[in-house]
């Protein structure tokens, strides 16, 4: 009888324990997933504020060199955009990075 | 339970790797947009009174744009314009003109090099290569040391645009060799020379020298300089050109400033543009050899004053009033007129990733 009262204390233990492990593994993987989410949007904001920095400085070179000769055109479609820059390269010797910002500027 | 967590997982990985995907995307973006064949236009009509001679010119001017592949452009530009004047008898007649602008093939070898061959603008000053368009010249009146240099050449060219060591400073240069065409249509001197310029894109400053040594006839040179600013606190440009030859051609300068009205509410489409210049004559010219040289065998100061007028973002009014002095041959000219400006893709703009010819 007292074996039966050891044992079923010995359950219980064992289920608290497992319980308490099940608790401390669920925790630790919400901590896992919370550093993923923390990540995740770490990633996120380093891209947005890594595309607000080439927009603002693609906007930057466009009135810096762009604005030198001519009034500010719109904005085209992408495709008609890449053939402009390109073109405002070689005419007017834009550096491969200012190319690449103001196309960047000028397509978002 | 479990089912639950693995699943909350794979959802984070896939997240994960979609944003990861989109950054690379987003960097990577400005590479795939495939240009596409554009033409653009300029169709303008100007009605200009020079010393009481009334002439009416409707032009029109494409500017084909062929990119092939990720390095190569092929750009192609013709001119075409009806004068209409009237001839000694007092009839009203149109005289046709046309011609090629240029007509080169680019390749964009790297980032400090680009080699262009074919029929090109000499790069000497910036107002051929970069203000010469009816629609982007502030004053449709040309200055007067246009004619000292070669405006065309046939050959070959090495140009491009880097930073010089510091992002401060942006060194861009333009060398070239041609040769001679004697094509009424298309004519070109054998001769040689280049740009150089150094532009700060902080105080928007660029000042630079051309040079042009003629290589036929006279075998004389040509010496310029140029400087273009931008305040930043001011929607204003400051520009200037200077261009001396060692032969026959003269020298001069021209100064030219244009303000847009942007701080005024009803104003702001309004810009206004002034230009002063001077031409010298070469010395001991002959009078048989300045009467064959036209403008350029004379003295002349001019003053220039234009307002340009964005009625939309590609129709613009112009008007401008100018005062020549030269010896004998004062006179007003009245210029007013506007240019349209279209671009027209040639393919399909839809979807990035569509090929290039």
């Amino acid at each position: 009888m007292k074996m039966k009262f050891s044992i079923n204390g010995l359950s219980l233990l064992v289920a608290l324990f497992l319980c308490l492990a099940l608790a401390a593994a669920a925790k630790t993987g919400n901590g896992k997933e919370k550093g993923k989410d923390t990540s995740a949007a770490a990633v996120t904001v380093n891209h947005n504020a890594q595309d607000d920095t080439m927009r603002l400085e693609g906007e930057k070179r466009f009135h810096s060199n762009c604005g030198r000769c001519h009034a500010a055109p719109p904005k085209f479609p992408p495709r008609t955009m890449a053939t402009i820059v390109r073109h405002m390269r070689v005419r007017a010797t834009l550096t491969d990075e200012e190319m690449h910002l103001i196309l960047h500027y000028m397509t978002q | 339970m479990r089912t639950l967590v693995w699943a909350k997982r794979v959802a984070h990985a896939c997240l994960l790797l979609f944003l990861g995907l989109s950054s690379i995307g987003a960097h990577g973006q400005d590479e795939e947009i495939k240009p596409v064949p554009i033409l653009v236009g300029y169709p303008a009509y100007f009605t200009r009174v020079t010393g009481g001679q009334v002439q009416d010119a409707p032009s029109f001017s494409p500017l084909l744009l062929v990119p092939l592949g990720d390095k190569w452009l092929i750009e192609a530009k013709g001119n075409l314009s009806d004068t209409y004047a009237k001839n000694a008898k007092g009839d009203y007649i149109g005289t046709v003109s046309y011609g090629l602008g240029y007509a080169q093939i680019d390749y964009i070898a790297n980032r400090f090099v680009t080699v262009a061959a074919g029929r090109f603008i000499t790069p000497f000053g910036i107002y051929g290569e970069r203000l010469a368009p009816n629609w982007v010249r502030a004053l449709q009146v040309s200055p007067l040391t246009g004619p000292i240099t070669s405006g065309s050449s046939l050959g070959g060219m090495l140009r491009g645009g880097f930073p010089a060591g510091t992002d401060k400073i942006n060194l861009n240069y333009a060398f070239y060799f041609s040769t001679v065409n004697t094509n009424h249509l298309l004519a070109t001197d054998r001769s040689t020379g280049g740009r150089i310029g150094f532009f700060m894109p902080g105080p928007r400053l660029e000042i630079g020298a051309s040079f042009q040594q003629l290589l036929q006839l006279d075998r004389s040179h040509a010496v310029g300089l140029h400087a273009e600013w931008q305040p930043n606190a001011l929607p204003l440009t400051l520009r200037s050109e200077y261009a001396r030859s060692s032969g026959i051609k003269g020298s001069g300068y021209w100064i030219e400033s244009v303000y847009r009205l942007n701080q005024l509410p009803y104003l702001r489409r309004l810009e206004v543009a002034g230009r002063a210049q001077q031409f010298f004559a070469a010395p001991k010219l002959t009078k048989a050899v300045a009467a064959k040289l036209g403008a350029l065998g004379r003295d002349t100061n001019q003053a220039d004053f234009g307002l340009n007028y964005y009625l939309r973002s590609d129709v613009r009014a112009s008007a401008s009033y100018g005062r020549q002095f030269a010896l004998g041959k004062n006179a007003n000219i009245w210029v007013i007129g506007m240019t349209y400006r279209f671009i027209m893709p040639l393919a399909p703009t839809s979807g990035a990733k569509g090929g290039a010819l």
